[in-house]
């Protein structure tokens, strides 16, 4: 039995958005339990292919014709799927994330008494159908279609309480700001169908492959060298990844999305859609390895989104909005990871990433559902004791977020710094972005732990932490699974470890490295060395990682020394005007709004006011001349028959003497 | 004998109607309705053309022909059939007629048994435009769907439905007489060589090369103004811009069922004629002048999304996103690529579908609220909220959401357009035009968080229930054939390929 | 059948025509310049019969009868005219108090 079931791992999530949508209001708990079935099906499938994959079986087949293309060089447009360590590893992620998730709805919308709940699924439904679809994918057309159906489904899911103002609010801005950038990713898409007449990720003739023939024979595409062509084709599609991965410019959708039920910001913003720029990136880094530059502007703004986003988390008292930046923050990370070459590392980001930061948010949304819906961190404090499952869960989480040995997000987090400062030592720019990237795990240290002080330290200071509602089994469970996974996922690829000990434990790096040739990541970085010139100086792991260390210690230490105590104050007012920027979050918002709504709905008035007053101006008055013409003529119709008679003899008579003069009588 | 069969039958419905007394007159209607599209879904199962009608080599389907009237030197013949560029719009009208009569059921209640009654003789017309491969004949049924559209819009329209249904039919009228001209000069231009006024005689000679001078002018001067009089008659029917004023007007007037099929399938004849006369029969005139047409595509496309964006009245947004998306068929015919002009022919089909259930779902909410102000009202999806799911998902699929038709349709357009060989700079015009994708997405959320989203509030005394079933049943009809469309575009794709690629091959494009 | 051949008329024809016109433009005068329903009447009816001399003159000069048959033709013409007329005339003395034309402008633009 090779791989018939694979499409199953994405229809069984279909069946449950069908079922749930249709029927929901009949089924028991809304359509959750449907929707836990198909994830837990889809999850067992995903190990399943996994181990098939493991097996050294590799998965890249066409399933379905889209549009064939009839005629010589028509390009065949198709659906397919392709399973090989990427995309089983984050098959895993989305199930069990989406599983886990499902679970906490149950205690989150169920029991908390929400209507709507069949639509809710129906959404989780077709958002795990969408994510799994391009997890599964194996073209970039594909991609595409299932990365847009994900933007719909967060729209859906953003606006689930669709009867206050804020929630369709956050998600109109959060498809727009995406589409934003899909607009870059769809011309990407199109040049790449154009260019290579492929969308193939992997195979024979994929359009990587191509790529980098194109670009050893020197050809010239579209009247520009291959190598520049490339380049802007990569980034054309990064623009999609910026819009998705909530990269700057395009981040300011994220925090704004978490208007959505928090399972939702759970799964969406957290683990899995925002990933999937990341992940796209991953999928065909065989092109962008081509691109140096492409390369450098991906390290660059993953650095700087890091910083910047890390900074900004610091003043938040909501904690959803702490969440979601460093969210953002992390992402960048993650494109730094990318950016300079550290294929293993980023994705190993991706995965400890997916886990500590979907736990935080499930936690986060104990908190909330606790306090009754509260999210001020300063209405809360002294609930370590009151909810002991959640505090040490998210305690795991926290550390891992903050980089402190020995929790996952360590161990990834120090590979990217350490990836980026071995290319760096040889490429300026590159080094910039590490710098930003070691400067921005100050910033994630002391906003985690200021988040955690406030939340569940100190005294209670308000009613409901005082009595905070009690959490049912369906909300501790997906707790504890992903606190143990935030708190061990990181021993998978201990690098700094293997240096010392020398024992061969990487095993992502080796997971990563399985599958064929093309789609390894040593070939990747045979690319990324040969076409873009990365070359890694030569240095021991051991030492960048006690600076890590030492500088996220520090961030953390500085935030438990201000923030401990029963009575914490908010130091963070001692920032002045800083403060000010900091909260209005740069006033990216208010530039962008001012873009989207300022100017364009001026232009758009204005061309209102032309179309109204001239174009269409034009055609009122051809009719208006019509008439004022047609009313002067007709006077002539005077109603008096001696003068209908007048003009009758006139006429003859001019008619006869222009008949006299015509025929010659004259 | 079968298409006049079909034109005949949807006639004798129209007669039918026009005599029954107005209780029984809509479902008698809808009734007989469904006779065209069982017609036009049975000569599916025969149809078997191949290339394009009006080029040499090709297979029509269903094909006949007779003489008429002997009009020396030109016959004037009866000749009818089928390729695959006309199929899938014989399809769209069958389909999208009964439908919007369905639609018309709660919005329509007097003159009902005229209503239908002209809804059906439009599309006997609207059959005869798809299907006429005779010049004349062509024209007479061309000529034929502004009046009872006229009549529709004047009759049963809005406040303001005199000055919208003058302006609709003058405005098209003159286009029409102006194409007319363009098109008898170049017959004339074309002498003895041929003796009727058969499109495919008419093209194949203009192939030949058989153009001569007329009235003093000579054949490349002749085949440019004739190219430029049609073009012009026709853009004003897409509409393209500057000549669209008229639609806005005519579909705020009209009532939704007449929306729909204005939208669904009028604007259709637009762009259907400029493919068969102007991107066929003048392909050369055509790729020369590529570059302006395409502009004017693109200035479509970015023109009309904003000023859809300007707009509050819900259907006045649609109707300006029209404009948009017929700038996208533009820039596909213009690409002279299988994908291009295939694409812009799906799309067609698609736009059709996606306008049409836009303009039924907005006219549901009318029904309820007697409003369409994007400021008069707001919450509606907490009233109506299966009405306003299908709202959503028209939307998302007017934004182009991949698995619906609409993405199909463009995404084809912009790959066929990319790989223009004919028109310069063609990928520069396909990135710009694409940034509609990101306007139309702007209007049309805009407008939903306006007026569906957010606590109930209606500024009008109606109280509002939920849509009774006939009205929610076209739209779970449409959506479904949406869906089914981006799912397997090939189901009318292939067709079109196979009908456009000798198109394309004239371009000398691949 | 009548012989009729073309003959040497006692009278020119030119005299007819030149009797003809004088008629018409009697009629002609009548009707440009009277207000009087029933003068328009009257000089309609000797612009017709100026017409009449004019068939009747070419009729014998050319001899046929062709002239003469339109001749009785244009007699039947008039008097279906007057019985219409003076119809009109009646409704017009009804509905505007008078039989002067130039009151009667309800048709103009």
């Amino acid at each position: 039995m090779a791989f018939e079931y694979a499409p199953l791992i994405a229809l069984f999530p279909l069946a449950s958005f069908v079922i749930a949508l249709a029927f929901g209001k009949y089924l028991p708990k809304g359509g959750a339990l449907v929707g836990m079935i198909a994830t837990a099906g889809s999850l067992l499938l995903s190990i399943w292919a996994t181990i098939r994959v493991a097996g050294g079986e590799i998965y890249n087949e066409t399933l379905y014709t889209w549009v064939a293309g009839v005629g010589d060089g028509a390009i065949t447009l198709t659906f397919g799927i392709l399973l090989d360590p990427l995309s089983t590893m984050m098959l895993i992620i989305v199930s069990l994330i989406a599983f886990l998730v499902h679970m906490f709805s149950m205690g989150y919308m169920n029991d908390d008494g929400q209507t709507g709940l069949p639509r809710y699924y129906a959404g989780l439904g077709l958002f795990t159908f969408s994510m799994l679809s391009f997890v599964l994918a194996d073209n970039l057309l594909m991609a595409f279609m299932f990365f847009e159906l994900v933007g719909l489904c967060s729209f859906l899911l953003i606006g689930f309480w669709f009867r206050e103002d804020a929630p369709p609010s956050g998600a109109k801005k959060a498809f727009l700001v995406t589409r934003f950038g899909d607009y870059f990713f769809l011309i990407g898409t199109v040049g790449i169908l154009a260019t290579f007449g492929t969308a193939q990720f992997a195979g024979e003739g994929s359009f990587p492959q191509l790529a980098q023939e194109a670009i050893v024979g020197g050809e010239t595409m579209f009247g520009f060298p291959a190598e520049t062509w490339v380049t802007i084709l990569g980034l054309l599609v990064l623009g999609g990844v910026i819009g998705k991965s909530a990269q700057f410019p395009l981040h300011t959708w994220l925090p704004d999305a978490m208007e959505g039920p928090t399972p939702v910001s759970a799964l969406i913003h957290a683990a899995t859609m925002v990933a999937a720029g990341v992940f796209l990136v991953a999928r065909m880094f065989g092109f962008y390895a081509l691109s140096p530059t492409a390369l450098g502007i991906i390290a660059f703004t993953g650095g700087f989104t890091a910083l910047f986003a890390a900074t900004m988390g610091v003043v938040k008292d909501d904690i959803k909005q702490v969440l979601a930046y460093s969210t953002i923050s992390q992402y960048g990370y993650m494109m730094l990871g990318l950016g300079v070459a550290g294929y293993v590392a980023a994705t190993f980001h991706l995965m400890t990433h997916a886990f500590f930061k979907a736990l935080l948010f499930l936690g986060a949304g104990a908190v909330i559902i606790a306090m009754h819906h509260e999210q001020n961190m300063w209405n809360m404090g002294g609930l370590k004791d009151k909810m002991p499952v959640t505090y040490w869960t998210f305690l795991a989480g926290s550390l891992a977020l903050a980089g402190i040995l020995p929790f996952s997000g360590f161990w990834s987090k120090d590979e990217i710094l350490y990836d980026a400062l071995i290319v760096g030592l040889n490429e300026p720019i590159i080094l910039a972005a590490y710098a930003m990237g070691l400067l921005a795990v100050f910033f994630t240290g002391f906003y985690t732990f200021r988040m955690v002080l406030l939340t569940f330290h100190g005294e209670p200071r308000s009613d409901h932490a005082e009595h905070p509602v009690p959490l049912g089994w369906n909300m501790k469970i997906p707790l504890v699974v992903l606190g143990i996974l935030a708190t061990v996922a990181g021993f998978i690829n201990m690098v700094p470890v293997a240096e010392i000990t020398g024992a061969d434990i990487e095993f992502l790096g080796s997971w990563l490295d399985s599958g064929p040739e093309e789609t390894a990541y040593t070939t990747y970085t045979a690319i990324a060395a040969e076409f873009a010139g990365f070359e890694a100086a030569e240095l021991s792991p051991l030492l960048p990682a006690v600076v890590a260390l030492a500088i996220a210690l520090a961030g953390a230490g500085a935030a438990v020394f201000l923030y401990r105590g029963p009575e914490p104050e908010e130091h963070t007012n001692k920032l002045g005007g800083a403060k000010d920027v900091l909260v209005a979050n740069y006033y990216q918002d208010e530039y962008q709004v001012w873009l989207a709504e300022g100017l364009t709905q001026r232009t758009a008035r204005a061309a209102d006011t032309f179309d109204q007053g001239v174009v269409d101006g034009v055609v009122n008055g051809a009719g208006s001349v019509s008439l004022f013409g047609s009313g002067r003529i007709r006077r002539l119709q005077t109603g008096v028959v001696t003068n209908y008679a007048a003009l009758i003899t006139i006429s003859l008579v001019v008619l006869l003497v222009a008949f006299g003069i015509y025929g010659g009588w004259f | 004998m079968l298409i006049e069969s079909l034109i005949a039958v949807t006639l004798v419905a129209a007669l039918v109607v026009f005599l029954t007394p107005e209780a029984y007159a809509p479902q008698v209607a809808f009734a007989l309705s469904l006779l065209p599209l069982a017609g036009s879904l049975f000569l599916w199962t025969g149809f078997d053309a191949s290339g394009n009608a009006l080029l040499e080599g090709s297979t029509v389907a269903f094909e006949s022909q007779a003489q008429w009237i002997a009009l020396e030197p030109y016959a004037i013949n009866w000749h009818v059939g089928l390729d695959g560029v006309s199929f899938p719009l014989l399809v769209l009208t069958t389909v999208l007629v009964p439908l919007a009569i369905m639609s018309a059921w709660t919005p329509i209640q007097e003159r009902i048994s005229q209503f239908y009654g002209l809804i059906l003789f439009m599309e006997a017309s609207l059959i005869g435009v798809f299907t006429a491969l005779d010049f004349f004949v062509w024209f007479v049924f061309w000529e034929a769907v502004l009046i009872p559209m006229y009549l529709l819009i004047g009759v049963w329209g809005g406040p303001r439905r005199k000055y919208a249904a003058i302006k609709f039919f003058v405005y098209t009228n003159v286009a029409s007489l102006v194409m007319f001209i363009g098109f008898i000069a170049l017959v004339f231009g074309l002498g003895d060589s041929v003796a009727s006024f058969g499109m495919p005689e008419i093209t194949q000679a203009l192939h030949a090369g058989e153009l001569g001078g007329f009235a003093g002018v000579g054949p490349d001067t002749l085949a440019l103004a004739a190219f430029i009089a049609i073009f012009f008659g026709f853009a004003v029917k897409v509409p393209i811009f500057p000549v669209h004023t008229w639609l806005p007007d005519a579909h705020v007037e009209a009532p939704t069922p007449v929306s729909v099929l204005l939208a669904g399938v009028l604007l259709k004849m637009g762009t259907y004629a400029l493919l068969r006369f102007n991107f066929t029969m003048l392909y050369d005139v055509a790729i020369a002048l590529a570059v302006p047409i395409a502009a004017l595509g693109v200035i479509s496309v970015i023109y009309g999304a904003m000023l859809a964006l300007a707009q509050q009245d819900l259907k006045r947004i649609v109707a300006y996103s029209s404009i948009s998306s017929m700038g996208y068929v533009i820039l596909g015919l213009v690409a002279f690529t299988v994908y291009g002009i295939g694409g812009a022919t799906f799309q067609m089909v698609a736009h059709g579908l996606i306008s049409g259930l836009m303009f039924m779902a907005v006219g549901v909410i009318y029904n309820a609220t007697h409003t369409r102000m994007v400021g008069d009202i707001s919450g509606i999806a907490d009233r109506m909220p299966i009405t306003v799911g299908i709202l959503i998902a028209a939307a998302f699929g007017y934004m182009g959401l991949p698995l619906m038709a609409g993405f199909a349709g463009e995404f084809l357009i912009f790959l066929g357009a990319f790989q223009s060989t004919v028109l310069p700079g063609a990928p520069i015009f396909t990135a710009v035009a694409m940034f509609g994708i990101v306007i139309v997405a702007g209007y049309l959320l805009f407008a939903m968080q306006r007026t569906l989203f957010g606590e109930f509030r209606l500024e009008t005394d109606y109280d509002v229930t939920r849509a009774p079933l006939h009205d929610v049943v076209p739209l779970f009809v449409l959506i479904g054939l949406i869906i089914l469309l981006g799912v397997d575009p090939d189901i009318f794709f292939t067709m079109i390929q196979d009908a456009v690629d000798p198109v394309v091959e004239l371009g000398g494009g691949a | 059948m009548l012989d009729l051949m073309p003959t040497q008329l006692l009278v020119p024809v030119e005299w007819y025509l030149v009797l003809s016109a004088g008629v018409f433009c009697i009629g002609l005068f009548g009707v440009l310049t009277r207000k009087n329903a029933l003068m328009f009447l009257i000089s309609v009816e000797l612009m017709l019969n100026a017409a009449n001399i004019n068939f009747v003159a070419f009729s014998l000069l050319w001899g046929n009868l062709t002239g003469q048959t339109f001749a009785l033709f244009v007699m039947a013409l008039a008097a279906a005219e007057v019985a219409v007329g003076i119809g009109i005339i009646l409704v017009l003395y009804r509905n505007f108090r008078g039989v002067d034309v130039t009151e009667a402008t309800t048709m103009r633009w």
